[in-house]
C-alpha cells in the first residue's frame, strides 16, 4: 500500500528494542569494568577471571545447571506423555485442558507456596507418610526446601512446566495424529509404532521449542530459588541480586560479570538448540514455522 | 486389545496429572480458612476467617493495590496486543530493510533472563527518571510480553493473509477502515489470546518489577511474597486465591468483550480458514 507504512508500524517494537539491547550491552560493558559514574574507567577481563575461579560462584552455577537441566528434561518427557494422553483421549479441548491452563496462569511465587504447604516437612505430604507408617516422625520426612538438594525448587517447576509443555505442543501433535497418524494406522502400523516413528519425531519442533523456553527460563529465573533455595549455594540470578545490592558500588562488575556468564550459559543453550534443529530440518521437516 | 490396554495406561496417566495440578488448589482454598492445622491432621482441625479478616481489613488497603495492580498489567496487556499486531503485520505483509532484525528482535528476550536485563537497564533508567515509575514497569514487562504476542499475532495475520482487506480496499475503502472492518474483526481470537498471556506475564512479575519500581510501584504479587517467604500458610494462600481469582476475572471479562465484537470467525479453526 505505502512504502512508509512498515516503518511505522515498527515503530514501537524498535523503540522497545532499543531499550533492550540498551539493558543488555550495557550490563556487558559494565562487567569489564567500564562503569564512568563509578569512576571504573579501566576495561579488564579481571572481573570475570576472579569470578570464574571463585568456589561460590561455581558453587551456584552448579545448583542452577541441576535445577534448570534436571527439571527442564524430567518435565520435557512427562510434558511428551500428557500430551500423547491428550491427544488419545481425545482431550484436545473443554474442560481438562482448562485445568492444565491453570497451572500457566499461576505465578512461580504461589508455585513457591504450594511447595511449601505440601513438600516441607510438616506438609500435606509428610503428614501422609506418616499416616500411612512409611515415617515416624516429622523429621523423619526427607528435607526438600531451603536445602542443597534444591528438590522443592526441581518439583516446583515440574508442577509448572508439564502443563505448559502439554499446551505448547499440543495443537502440532494432535494435528499430526488426525492425519498421518492415522493414515499410518490405516495402513497396519501399531499405534505405539505410529506414535514413535510418526508423530513423535514429527511433534518434536514443537518440544524442542518448548523444552529451550522451560530450559533457559529455569536457568535465569529469580523467584523460585529465592524463595525455596539454600542460604548457601545460591543459585546464580540470587546470588548476582546479592552481589547488586553490595554497598560499595565499586563491587558491580561483580554482579554484571555473573550476569555475563549466566547470558552465555543461555546462549550456549540456544546455540545447541539452534545447531540441533538445524539437522534436524534437512530430513524433511513439514512444518518449518517452528 | 493392545490399543484398549495403552489407553487405559494413558488415561490413569492423565488422571493422575490433572489430580497433582488440582491438589496444590485445594489445599490452598484449606489454607485460606484454617485455624489451626496440627500435624499430623491431613485435614484443618479448626477453621476460621481469620486470614479473610485481615486482608479485608481497610488498614490492609489491599484492594487498592490489587485495582492498581491490575490496572497496570491491563495496560500492559493491551499495549501489548497492539504493538503485536503493528510488528506482525510489517513482518508478514511488508518488505523492508531491517525484517530480519526485528523479527528476531521480537523473540531475544526470551533468551535474556529478567534478571539480567533488569540489572543492566536499572541505572539508564534511573538516568532517565524511569525507575521507580510505572512507566518504566510497564516498559520492561512489555519487553517480556511481547514475544508471546508477536509471535501469536503474526501465526495469525499469516494465516488470514491480505486478500479480504485488499478486497475491500479495492472496492473503495480506505486502508484504514479496511482494516479496521475486515482484518481486525479476523484476529479477535488471536488478541483475546495474546491479551491473557501478557496479562499473566506482567502481573506474574516479581524481580523485576521490585528492581525497576523500586518497591514504589507495589503490584500484587510483591504484596503476597513477604507472607510466603516468611511461610505464613494462611495469609499466603489468602492474598494468592485473590490473586488467582483476580487474574481468572480478567480472562472471562477479556473473553466476554471479545464474544460481543461483530464479525468474527470461529476461532478454534482459524487456522485453516483462509488459506
Amino acid at each position: 500500500m505505502n512504502k512508509k507504512t512498515p516503518y511505522i508500524l515498527i515503530m514501537p517494537i524498535v523503540l522497545l528494542g532499543v531499550i533492550f539491547i540498551f539493558g543488555v550491552v550495557n550490563g556487558i560493558i559494565q562487567s569489564f569494568g567500564y562503569i564512568p559514574a563509578f569512576n571504573l574507567v579501566n576495561v579488564t577481563l579481571s572481573y570475570y577471571k576472579e569470578i570464574l575461579s571463585d568456589p561460590t560462584f561455581l558453587d551456584s552455577l552448579k545448583v542452577s545447571l541441576q535445577i534448570s537441566v534436571i527439571s527442564s528434561v524430567l518435565a520435557a518427557i512427562l510434558g511428551i506423555i500428557l500430551t500423547a494422553a491428550l491427544v488419545y483421549t481425545g482431550h484436545t479441548e473443554g474442560r481438562v485442558l482448562q485445568v492444565i491452563k491453570l497451572a500457566i496462569i499461576i505465578p512461580h511465587t504461589i508455585v513457591a507456596l504450594f511447595s511449601i504447604s505440601i513438600l516441607s516437612q510438616n506438609g500435606l505430604l509428610a503428614r501422609v507418610f506418616y499416616r500411612s507408617g512409611l515415617i515416624n516422625t516429622q523429621r523423619g520426612f526427607p528435607l526438600l526446601l531451603y536445602t542443597k538438594n534444591n528438590l522443592g525448587i526441581i518439583l516446583g517447576y515440574i508442577w509448572k512446566e508439564v502443563p505448559f509443555v502439554a499446551y505448547f505442543s499440543l495443537a502440532l501433535m494432535s494435528g499430526i495424529n488426525n492425519t498421518l497418524g492415522e493414515a499410518s494406522e490405516n495402513l497396519g502400523a501399531s499405534k505405539l509404532k505410529t506414535f514413535l516413528y510418526i508423530i513423535l519425531p514429527l511433534s518434536m519442533p514443537a518440544i524442542r521449542k518448548a523444552f529451550l523456553i522451560i530450559l533457559t527460563f529455569s536457568f535465569g529465573a529469580y523467584d523460585l530459588p529465592f524463595l525455596l533455595g539454600a542460604t548457601v549455594p545460591k543459585a546464580l540470578p540470587v546470588q548476582a541480586h546479592i552481589e547488586y545490592i553490595h554497598p560499595n558500588l565499586r563491587h558491580r562488575p561483580y554482579t554484571m560479570a555473573i550476569n555475563g556468564l549466566i547470558l552465555a550459559v543461555t546462549w550456549a543453550m540456544a546455540g545447541i538448540y539452534y545447531l540441533v534443529t538445524k539437522k534436524g530440518r534437512v530430513k524433511g521437516d513439514i512444518h518449518e514455522e517452528f | 486389545m493392545k490399543n484398549f490396554k495403552s489407553n487405559k495406561l494413558l488415561n490413569i496417566f492423565l488422571y493422575i496429572s490433572l489430580f497433582i495440578i488440582s491438589v496444590p488448589m485445594v489445599i490452598l482454598l484449606l489454607w485460606t480458612f484454617t485455624g489451626r492445622w496440627p500435624w499430623p491432621n491431613l485435614l484443618p482441625k479448626t477453621y476460621s476467617l481469620r486470614a479473610i479478616k485481615e486482608i479485608f481489613a481497610p488498614h490492609a488497603r489491599i484492594f487498592q493495590t490489587l485495582f492498581s495492580s491490575m490496572l497496570l498489567s491491563l495496560s500492559v496487556a493491551i499495549l501489548s496486543v497492539i504493538i503485536g499486531i503493528m510488528t506482525a503485520r510489517a513482518l508478514t505483509l511488508y518488505d523492508f530493510a531491517g525484517k530480519k532484525l526485528i523479527a528476531f528482535l521480537s523473540i531475544a528476550p526470551n533468551l535474556v533472563p529478567g534478571t539480567v536485563f533488569a540489572m543492566g537497564i536499572h541505572i539508564v533508567f534511573i538516568h532517565m527518571l524511569l525507575s521507580d515509575t510505572v512507566l518504566g514497569v510497564i516498559i520492561v514487562h512489555l519487553v517480556y510480553t511481547l514475544p508471546y504476542s508477536v509471535s501469536i499475532m503474526r501465526d495469525l495475520t499469516q494465516s488470514i493473509g491480505e486478500r479480504l482487506e485488499m478486497q475491500a480496499y479495492v472496492l473503495g475503502a480506505s486502508p484504514f477502515k479496511s482494516f479496521i472492518y475486515i482484518t481486525l474483526p479476523l484476529l479477535v481470537p488471536g488478541i483475546k489470546t495474546s491479551i491473557g498471556m501478557a496479562y499473566i506475564i506482567s502481573s506474574g512479575q516479581y524481580f523485576i518489577t521490585l528492581l525497576i519500581g523500586g518497591g514504589k510501584v507495589k503490584t500484587f504479587n510483591m504484596l503476597m511474597v513477604p507472607f510466603i517467604a516468611k511461610g505464613d500458610r494462611a495469609l499466603g494462600s489468602a492474598y494468592a486465591l485473590i490473586f488467582m481469582v483476580s487474574t481468572l476475572l480478567i480472562l472471562i471479562i477479556t473473553d466476554r468483550v471479545t464474544k460481543k465484537l461483530p464479525y468474527q470467525n470461529d476461532g478454534r479453526k482459524y487456522k485453516w480458514n483462509w488459506n
